[in-house]
């Protein structure tokens, strides 16, 4: 009789793979980060009775919108921000990314806008991702306020979220999207703008045809309701000995004060139709961006998040729990995008898939004063055991996609 | 003795290159064309090319090996057309520099010499010469009419890809000169039957097609002598 | 007398359609590779060069195809890069109809593969390009798979190896200028073509034609292998009627954009350029002719 296997995460038991792009249906979709812990269930990306992913639907739909009658509302809901008194009218958060820089950019020189940048700071930036983010500010020309965060506190934070939670990414979700809408409440800039919506990425189709964030992603009214890195904010500050507001920095703003202030969040992706390739032509084109010098470990692509040097390891995390890596993600997306054959995505998944993100990882370790030895011990801890065994002493993913 | 002819120009293959422009550049001006490796068919041809690209001295010992040396020199002597191209040209020579002194078809008097490091103002020569030359009528001839180079214009342009360059014992069968950064030497022959080209016409756009068009004329002309 | 110089477009394919990356990323699809091939042909272009841009992920080069088609009826030399790996793999494309081929990641795996290939196609069929990438120290380092592996070795040293080997051309493509039109890396192109006898092909970075001076003049080029700064003017000319079904990610091609970090040229405007800076290359200048008197 065949032994059941423990499901981690609340992930479903069976693995299926889209029929159009390489995702799987283990992906968990936008978590409600502060809630987060490890007994949290994962909603995980929905595929229809045809097999095919809410991601992919949603790219089938972007064919089918009207494109210009998305931007007129854009250009009406800009004519009500626009302010041309030598104040900023809207937000746009990021790093000097190809997202951010296609965002800010356009809104400045195509529509007329006003908008200071704003950034929660990488872990650990990359040289070539530090140019970037200069390129932005000098040849893009931009107003740019720049957070430094408390680092010893971000370490520990990061620590506590892959110890606790395998997700070295967290601290950085937090902080970034929860510092814009305080910026916003403080400086009295009601409008932010990201960039990419994240229904391209399999966010319930209800979500998308708004474009306004789900309002939970970004606020909070009951503190004691919050966990940072797995961990409670009481317990942080009596055990951590934290003082609550070297942890304000993570936690959104008041409710409160965005009903004052009438912050609103829109993705531009909603407006104008975005291909991520087509992001970083733009920055090409208008700051000088430029790709990472060598092929990011774990894909193929040198184009997408080269600025922090964590990045890749969060990769890897994700392959670990939940057998999806950054090759599935680059390849799912540039399938959804007509640069890649579903064949094409496949091959290049087999390929680079899980690879081990060495480059950085002794690095990142020292600097979050982490022991290397005890991470690849966490990695054996979170894999769950209905996606892995172990072969020969290797680990081997039981599903791989075809 | 010659046998009657079929009708089809024969494309010589001792795997010394790409015949495949070659093939196609006959298709182009109306020309059929066979590729051939034996020494039997070459016998029917009507008219034969040999191209090839690649060292002196290997492609001597694949026409050894084929069988291939004396029918050549017979088809050359029937007065049948014959067109070399590149190597093809170089092997109609007595003799090549390339790795010691290598002995080809002696269907033309001459050495085939490589091209010095450095030319007579001891500037750097690159070797292979590949690119683009122009190509001049010899001041001791008259002109190109009638030849393969008919109507194409002195001083025109053609596909040069080669280390070492013929050196004709005979100045009167110089068809064409080129300078190659100050050397100057001879890019095409004439030899009664025997035309041969140093360039690629196949490789040189338009005007080299229009060589390839002159020498169909010449083929059927002589198909059509060779009939009466 | 100087020799002449050529212009050589570089067509990087994927699939059935025409793309263009930055830093040799990205897969914007500019068109179909065949209507390029032929604009070129018809402009003057010296020769072309094919490129399979996805051949390394995959092992395998796909443009057999294409190249039959393309050397059919396009009487230049034709060059294809791409995903070679094996003696064999250069026989097909050779019988294809490429007269030429072009290694980079088998090179460097393997080098003893330059030394085999030239001695079974002739030297002058083999062509090593070299993917240059500059670190912060100011050296110059090779890398495969469209800039994507480091291989740790150091271009310098590389380009008098792959001489030794017998390689007979060298193409040198500056990683960090390709697609960005801000100029060849001077520095590098002329550090490769003093270091080397056989002729140095150019590549990477070329956004208007005084940059194809620069690299001719001071970068001592023999040949220039030019992208963005072509593709882009035949793409104004063109309406989008294509089939892209299959696959291929038109947004571009839609907007009816250009990319303004080159300006797009002509060849036969590159080459009029050249002839009047005196730098030779195959190119006439339409002289009129006055009344009574010879050119």
């Amino acid at each position: 009789m065949k032994e059941k296997l423990e499901v981690k995460y609340g992930l479903p038991e069976k693995v299926i793979f889209c029929k159009r792009c390489v995702m799987s249906n283990q992906r968990p979709i936008s978590a409600i980060e502060f809630k987060h812990t490890i007994k949290s269930k994962k909603t995980t990306l929905h595929f229809d009775e045809e097999g095919i992913c809410d991601a992919c639907r949603y790219a089938e739909k972007k064919e089918k919108i009207d494109w210009l009658k998305r931007e007129e509302e854009l250009l009406k809901l800009l004519d009500k921000h626009r302010r041309n008194d030598g104040y900023y009218d809207c937000i746009v958060p990021g790093s000097g990314g190809k997202d951010s820089v296609y965002a800010s950019h356009i809104l400045k020189y195509k529509y007329g806008m006003h908008p200071l940048t704003i950034t929660w700071p990488p872990l650990i930036y990359t040289d070539y991702g530090y140019k970037n983010f200069r390129n932005w500010i000098e040849i893009g020309g931009f107003d740019n306020v720049t957070f430094n965060q408390n680092r010893k506190v971000m370490k520990l934070l990061t620590r506590l979220s892959i110890e606790n939670l395998f997700h070295p990414f967290q601290t950085f979700i937090l902080g970034q999207k929860n510092l814009a809408p305080k910026i916003a409440v403080q400086y009295g800039i009601p409008l932010i703008f990201y960039g990419e919506n994240e229904a391209e990425y399999g966010n319930p189709i209800a979500d998308n045809f708004t474009s306004l964030r789900d309002k939970s992603y970004y606020t909070m009214n009951n503190l004691m309701e919050i966990y940072l890195g797995g961990i409670s904010i009481a317990e942080l500050i009596e055990k951590y000995n934290i003082p609550l507001v070297d942890l304000m920095a993570y936690l959104p703003p008041r409710v409160d004060d965005l009903k004052k202030t009438k912050i609103e969040v829109h993705y531009l992706g909603y407006y104008l139709k975005w291909t991520p390739q087509e992001a970083y032509y733009y920055a090409v084109e208008h700051t000088n961006f430029q790709a990472r010098p060598f092929r990011s470990q774990g894909t193929y692509s040198k184009y997408n998040s080269i600025d922090d040097k964590i990045d890749d390891l969060y990769y890897y995390t994700t392959y670990i729990k939940f057998g999806i890596g950054r090759a599935t993600y680059d390849a799912s997306q540039e399938i959804r995008n007509k640069h890649l054959t579903r064949e094409e995505g496949v091959a290049l998944v087999r390929r680079f898939d899980g690879e081990f993100p060495d480059r950085y990882f002794r690095e990142v370790m020292e600097y979050i004063e982490m022991d290397p030895d005890h991470f690849l011990e966490l990695c054996d801890k979170f894999r769950s055991p209905h996606l892995w065994t172990k072969e020969n002493g290797e680990w081997k993913l039981r599903y791989q996609v075809t | 003795m010659a046998a009657k002819s079929e009708g089809e120009v024969a494309i010589i293959d001792y795997q010394a290159g790409n015949l495949f422009s070659v093939q196609h550049a006959c298709i182009t001006v109306g020309l059929h064309c066979r590729i051939i490796s034996s020494p039997n068919e070459i016998l029917n041809a009507c008219a034969l090319i040999l191209p090839g690209v690649g060292a002196f001295g290997d492609a001597m010992n694949n026409l050894r090996t084929l069988d291939l040396i004396q029918p050549l020199k017979d088809f050359a002597s029937s007065g049948r057309p014959f067109l070399g191209i590149c190597l093809g040209m170089q092997l109609l020579f007595s003799e090549s520099e390339e790795f010691g002194n290598v002995k080809g078809l002696d269907i033309v008097e001459g050495r085939v010499i490589r091209f010095p490091e450095q030319n007579e103002k001891r500037k750097k020569v690159k070797i292979p010469h590949i690119g683009w030359n122009r190509i001049y009528i010899p001041k001791y001839n008259k002109s190109w009419n009638g030849t393969i180079l008919d109507h194409i214009k002195d001083g025109e342009f053609m596909y040069f890809v080669h280390s070492f360059y013929v050196s004709p014992q005979n100045i009167n069968q110089i068809l064409s000169l080129t300078n190659y950064e100050g050397i100057e030497f001879c890019s095409a022959i004439i030899k009664e039957n025997i035309f041969a080209t140093q360039f690629h016409p196949e490789k040189s756009a338009k005007e080299g097609i229009k060589i390839f068009r002159n020498w169909a004329a010449i083929v059927k002309k002589n198909k059509e002598s060779w009939l009466l | 007398m100087s020799k002449n110089i050529r212009i050589i477009p570089r067509l990087d394919i994927k699939g059935p359609n025409l793309v263009k990356g930055v830093h040799l990323e990205g897969l914007r699809v500019l068109g179909k590779p065949e209507q390029f091939a032929r604009y070129y042909y018809e402009a003057g272009a010296d020769e072309i060069m094919y490129v399979d841009v996805v051949a390394s992920l995959y092992n395998r080069n796909s443009l057999k195809d294409i190249v039959t088609k393309t050397a059919k009826n396009i009487f230049i030399p034709l060059t294809v890069a791409g995903g070679i790996r094996t003696l064999d793999d250069i026989r097909d494309i050779l019988r294809a109809g490429a007269d030429k081929v072009s290694l980079n990641t088998a090179a460097i795996k393997q080098p003893e593969i330059i030394k085999e290939a030239s001695r079974k196609f002739g030297s002058s069929t083999i062509v090593v390009t070299i993917e240059a990438i500059k670190h912060n120290d100011g050296r110059y380092f090779a890398y495969t798979d469209n800039g994507r592996e480091y291989t740790g070795i150091e271009v310098l040293s590389w380009v008098k190896k792959v001489e030794e080997l017998g390689a007979g051309e060298i193409v040198i493509t500056s990683v960090d200028r390709e697609g960005t039109g801000l100029g060849f890396d001077i520095v590098l192109t002329q550090m490769v073509a003093m270091a080397v006898s056989i002729p140095v092909i150019a590549h990477g970075g070329a956004g208007c034609k005084e940059d194809i001076k620069s690299v001719i003049r001071e970068g001592k080029a023999d040949a220039v292998s030019i992208s963005s700064m072509l593709h882009y003017e035949f793409v104004k000319e063109r309406v989008l009627m294509d089939d892209y079904s299959k696959e291929g990610n038109i947004e571009f091609l839609k907007t009816g954009r250009g990319f303004s970090k080159t300006n797009p040229t002509k060849i036969s405007e590159i080459k009029e350029y050249l002839y009047w800076e005196n730098i030779p290359c195959r190119y006439e200048i339409q002289r009129k002719e006055v009344h009574g008197s010879q050119k």
